[in-house]
């Protein structure tokens, strides 16, 4: 459900959760990110920092300049200033990010789950079969299939949460109980209906089907695009997963490792969530890759 | 500069308020836990408050002193001892190059906070000299102090013989319980009013599976309201499962049935609902208990807790030396 | 000679690895302490004979400053 009006949740003395909904919807993703953005535009100062999620955003206030009696009604004015959320246009980067689907890698670290923790099917196939597609070949054309789109950043430094963009690509799948100890750096993986990338070998609740050997996470800043940061993603990034092979893999291991790797980084986009959603009601979201 | 000849337990450089303005990346401010007895040793030796200085967790460690200078140690009483001979908490103290100061174990609280006049002067990173080890970023090669390294310090002269005020200084509980403040939210609408009581009521142990990432609390189970129980599935299958959400620093996270408090180096997000928040003010608290201590929680309201704050605020300055 | 090996930390006592009448050497470690994911060995500063051991494995939140084990 999208709440007809903001809920603002106090977060302790410095924080507040701005809830605009309960459900998993894209649109409440845009509008928090698109209020992150108007409160960097307008510098607005008693703002310390902001984190948008899937349908909320967190807002760390300074207690000194504003009361939390005044925030609310600060907040709702600019809300209210964004308009409808088809208004909402955005920067958007587009990173193109080669990835091994049915990877060797990930199937090592699900059968070492097996065997030491609990019996369960071999992610790909388990997801496939949940999500009604015909065989693990289907299930790397969906999810590859479409671009996703970064709603938020946490859990780890770097680890991005992402949906799918083209609703022809939705899937879900449940977060394994209880979670595995450890995961391939570079692993890509599925929890509910969102898809996150492990910057680093974490332990970690999603199924895994896929591996990136591309850096998210570059604490030495080797190359360029972490010229800011250790960290490649901001909220508002998108990522489209291209398959490779595991021989291309290793060729781009050694790249990545000699520090010759060249991003492959789309920069001059704009994203506008109404030309988004004029171009989704033209698709049949039963249809599948 | 000062050469670390045994590194304590974990012994690491942090400042205040810690690495801002990366939440939205996954960075949390890490920094000081005990920010009260922290910003009391920089003022000591004459620093900003928030400058770099140590955190010294349990046990401390002994350093050689390089250079001439002015140190001072506030929090858990660690008898520090220069030269061996003992030294005095909460003053400040000239040390001569050559001179070794060691910080032994913490009979009652847990982290002592070791202040030195020009500060640490690590390189800092992405704004902050605080470190946050579960990434390898900031203070030392980002990770906590080991033997033989040389820590950088800043010039300057310091002022030997100031001390606290006794009124001034956070008072450690010698007990082992603690009366803890907690701002009912952002989720406390997920728990049934038998939850609350329950909460407020029960004497919650400090679990030893718990550090700077997040204090695991041992107690009874927790009951919920409709909302846990009635949600759309993609908010998970536990009632206390919820759609992935931003994670206020204090949160008293739930993790199925185990509340965590999400403390200065814990994640940003996920998918557990926070009833309660732990207000920054109460931080200090936290930092000075140790496993086996136990907590009880009071409930107060965000305007209360900043008013804390704001107590606390004005005491780290010059009015409290003398 | 004689000597108390207190704890230095507090936390639980994840390993002890002597009883009484067992020999030990200098800097042998006695018992192993775990607090914040970190283990905190304690070693004998001196040899001789155990004499005493006041806690055991898998005892959870023991104090700082405490007698551990004797020796003599």
């Amino acid at each position: 459900m999208i709440y007809e009006e903001p809920r603002f949740l106090p977060g302790g003395d410095r924080y507040v959760l701005i809830e605009f909904g309960n459900e998993m919807n894209l649109e409440l993703n845009f509008t928090a990110q698109g209020l992150a953005d108007a409160i960097e535009q307008n510098r607005i100062g008693w703002v310390v920092e902001t984190a948008p999620c899937f349908a909320s955003m967190l807002v760390h206030y300074d207690p000194q300049q504003i009361r939390f009696a005044d925030l609310k009604k600060e907040m709702m004015s600019l809300i209210g200033s964004l308009g409808p959320s088809e208004e909402i246009e955005l920067d958007s980067r587009l990173f193109y990010l080669p990835a091994v689907y049915l990877d060797p890698w990930t199937k090592e670290a699900v059968d070492d789950y097996r065997a030491k923790i609990k019996e369960k099917p071999w992610d790909p196939e388990f997801v496939a079969e949940l999500n009604g597609l015909s065989d693990v070949q289907q299930f790397a054309r969906v999810h590859s299939g479409t671009e996703y789109w970064v709603a938020s950043l946490g859990f780890w430094p770097g680890l991005p949460f992402m949906m799918p963009l083209d609703p022809r690509c939705r899937l879900t799948a449940p977060k394994y109980n209880p979670p595995r100890t450890w995961t391939p750096q570079g692993t890509i993986g599925m929890g509910g209906m969102s898809t996150a990338i492990y910057p680093v070998a974490t332990p970690g609740g999603y199924q895994i089907f896929a591996r990136t050997p591309v850096p998210i996470w570059d604490d030495k800043q080797r190359f360029p695009v972490f010229s800011e940061s250790i960290v490649l993603f901001r909220p508002g990034d998108r990522v489209k997963f291209i398959p490779i092979g595991v021989e291309e893999f290793e060729y781009l291991e050694k790249t990545v490792a000699d520090g010759t790797y060249p991003y492959n980084l789309v920069e001059y986009q704009r994203f506008s969530v109404r030309n988004y959603k004029r171009w989704i009601e033209t698709l049949d979201p039963n249809q599948r890759f | 500069m000062l050469e670390v000849i045994k590194p304590g337990l974990e012994t690491s450089v942090q400042d205040y308020p810690g690495r801002i303005g990366f939440w939205n990346q996954g960075f949390p401010p890490s920094g000081p836990m005990d920010s009260w007895s922290f910003r009391l040793a920089n003022v000591l030796v004459g620093n900003e408050p928030g400058a770099a200085a140590l955190e010294c967790q349990f046990v401390g460690p002994t350093l050689k002193v390089q250079r001439d200078g002015v140190i001072a140690v506030t929090g858990a009483d660690m008898q520090p001892k220069l030269d061996d001979q003992p030294v005095a908490m909460w003053e400040s103290i000239a040390v001569r190059a050559g001179q070794t100061l060691a910080l032994s174990f913490a009979k009652v609280g847990a982290r002592a906070y070791i202040g030195i006049a020009g500060g640490i002067a690590t390189t800092p990173w992405l704004g902050s000299r605080s470190t946050f080890h579960k990434a390898g970023v900031g203070g030392m090669d980002g990770h906590a102090l080991k033997a033989g390294q040389a820590v950088p310090v800043g010039e300057a002269a310091g002022k030997p013989g100031r001390r606290v005020k006794e009124s001034a200084r956070p008072p450690i509980a010698t007990d082992k319980r603690w009366t803890i403040e907690a701002v009912p939210g952002p989720n406390d609408d997920w728990i049934d009013e038998a939850g609350h009581e329950r909460f407020l009521s029960t004497d919650w142990k400090l679990s030893s599976k718990s550090d700077r990432t997040g204090f695991r609390l041992e107690g009874p189970d927790w009951t919920f309201t409709e909302k846990a129980h009635n949600k759309t599935p993609e908010h998970g299958a536990e009632p206390s499962n919820i759609i992935d959400q931003g994670y206020p620093l204090g949160a008293i996270n739930l993790a199925g049935q185990t509340p965590i408090i999400l403390v200065n180096d814990g994640p940003s997000m996920g998918g557990f609902i926070n009833p309660y928040t732990v207000p920054l003010c109460a931080f200090w608290k936290l930092g000075q208990s140790k496993p086996g201590d136990v907590y009880n929680f009071k409930a107060v309201d965000v305007d209360e807790a900043q008013a804390i704050s704001a107590r606390i605020r004005d005491l780290c300055t010059e009015t409290s030396i003398e | 000679m004689a000597e108390e090996v207190m704890t230095e930390t507090p936390g639980n006592m994840w390993k002890v690895l002597v009883k009484p009448g067992d020999e030990v050497q200098a800097g042998e470690t006695l018992f192993i302490m775990e607090v914040m994911k970190t283990e905190v060995p304690h070693a004998a500063t001196s040899g001789g004979t155990v004499k005493a051991v006041h806690v055991t494995e898998g005892q959870e939140g023991v104090d700082a400053g405490i007698v551990a084990v004797e020796i003599e």
